[in-house]
């Protein structure tokens, strides 16, 4: 069975000479939860824009569910969600609009359009809001909006670049229940987060990277064996070399 | 219906839906603009004027203030839209769907042509009914029209596409294309103009877009219709190619 997500020897040379992926290989099994952590700069948003095509590579693999996602994109597109770090959402659309037309850029016919947009303004309580703009939307309606927007497709594997940025806490508790409950059901996820104990809880396998490359991958035991540290967050120190602000 | 078709359907929809969600600045505007043009021109030099190589000269005008409706419309909507979409990073939609480099280029273009369509055709209906205006050539007139805008469609998608802020965008529009477009015989016949403005003018592009249009409403040339037709057909479809292969390789929109 192919994985979800299979990167290798990925390399990311931006024209002004910066390297930001070195040599990045990777898997993702399908229906893994995987948290991909490092440091502001470290890689994570360039390895997750080459893999959904807003960045192209210099050089290397990446497949999507055993589809090319670089030259041959198409079926390794439809493959893949994305729920961006920065709140990217259609100023001139409605909640409704912008969920149909993500749905048709990625091929759905009307009537599965408007049956999963029920579903998803349901399940995140956006229905009395469906008629509005999206610049009239507040700033956890917006987050709601732009995670609804990754699912419209029916994704096999959802990529959520830090999604709990600047969230209140029932809103991130209401969105890691949905995301959960999708993962229960099949979907892979590959989450990219600053909070260590959502990743710690959530994720089955955790890849550290920083300066462009993955320097540790592994269980939560496994990362913290392989720096002599009791926590997650001690490793993550240890990987910033910032080991004297560990709180034990 | 194929999922190819569905998604061409979406990127255009949404780019009608964003000039309809503002028409009062992206229809509303350019008619009172247009309507304008003709009131100053038609009532008050027209009045002086009275013809032009023996057509009132409203008549004479009023070709080439449509082309110029279908023409800024096209280009000032495809390139603020792809502006607009970068700067918010809205686009990142689109281009991390699976639409092809030929389906998203059609898709930001055929925005600005269906608007540059709305504005010049409401234009055409009004003026027609005040001043009469003839369609002596439809054959002509019909494909030349149609190339203009695509050309102005592409141009403003190129424009875009490389635009880094607003500025850029208004620069091509204000120093470029509109002096082009007014030195290009809108308002008069280049015979008439004194040497050397008489030879400079069959440098501008434009005026053989205008000359093509012109022919096609009221039968009036002073060049050939021929190579006129030729060569605009020729650096439409050439910007064409050349927007598919930035498309195609990425170019200012994929890092």
């Amino acid at each position: 069975m192919p994985a979800a997500l299979a990167i290798r020897d990925l390399y990311k040379r931006y024209p002004t000479g910066v390297e930001a992926l070195k040599n990045v290989s990777l898997e993702i099994p399908e229906g893994a939860f995987f948290g991909l952590l490092g440091p502001n700069g470290a890689g994570k948003s360039t390895l997750i824009h080459c893999t959904t095509g807003l960045a192209r590579p210099s050089s290397g693999s990446i497949e999507v569910f055993g589809h090319d996602a670089v030259d041959h994109y198409q079926k390794a597109r439809v493959g893949v969600g994305l729920a961006p770090q920065e709140i990217n959402l259609d100023m001139f659309l409605t909640v409704e609009q912008v969920l149909d037309y993500h749905g048709g850029y990625f091929g759905m016919s009307r009537r599965d359009r408007a049956a999963r947009i029920k579903e998803l303004l349901e399940a995140f309580s956006l229905e009395e809001k469906r008629k509005d703009a999206t610049r009239f939307l507040s700033g956890g309606m917006k987050r709601r909006l732009t995670l609804a927007r990754a699912l419209m497709h029916n994704p096999p594997l959802v990529i959520l670049d830090e999604p709990t940025a600047g969230v209140d806490i029932e809103l991130r508790l209401e969105l890691w229940r949905y995301i959960e409950r999708v993962n229960t059901e099949g979907t892979s996820i590959m989450l990219t987060t600053h909070y260590l104990e959502e990743a710690e809880r959530m994720c089955d396998r955790i890849a550290f990277i920083n300066h462009g490359e993955i320097v540790a991958e592994g269980t939560v035991p496994e990362l913290t064996a392989h720096y002599g540290v009791a926590t997650l967050e001690d490793a993550y120190l240890a990987l910033v070399g910032r080991e004297e602000l560990a709180r034990a | 219906m194929s999922p190819a078709t569905i998604r061409m359907q979406s990127l255009v929809g949404r780019e009608v839906a964003r000039f309809m969600k503002i028409k009062r600045q992206t229809l509303g505007a350019p008619l009172l603009e247009t309507f304008l043009y003709i009131s100053v021109f038609g009532a008050a030099l027209g009045s002086r004027i009275h013809t032009l190589h023996g057509y009132r000269y409203i008549v004479f005008v009023l070709p080439g203030l449509i082309m110029m409706a279908f023409a800024t419309n096209a280009f000032t909507n495809n390139s603020s839209s792809i502006l607009q979409q970068k700067f918010t990073h809205a686009i990142d939609d689109q281009l991390s769907s699976p639409a092809s480099p030929l389906e998203l280029l059609l898709g930001f273009s055929l925005g600005g042509f269906i608007r540059g369509l709305v504005v010049s055709l409401i234009a055409y209906v009004v003026a027609g009914l005040l001043v009469g205006e003839p369609v002596r050539e439809p054959l002509v007139l019909i494909p030349s029209i149609v190339l203009v805008g695509m050309f102005f469609s592409q141009a403003g998608v190129l424009v875009g596409v490389r635009a880094q802020q607003f500025d850029d965008v208004a620069l091509y529009q204000t120093f470029v294309i509109q002096p082009l477009i007014f030195l290009g015989g809108v308002f008069y016949s280049a015979s008439l103009l004194p040497q050397p403005w008489g030879t400079l003018t069959r440098f501008d592009p434009i005026y053989y877009m205008i000359a093509l249009v012109r022919y096609g409403f009221i039968g009036f040339h002073e060049t050939s219709i021929a190579i006129s037709f030729l060569a605009l057909a020729v650096i439409t479809f050439a910007l064409f190619g050349f927007n598919l292969w930035v498309f195609t390789k990425g170019r200012y929109l994929r890092t």
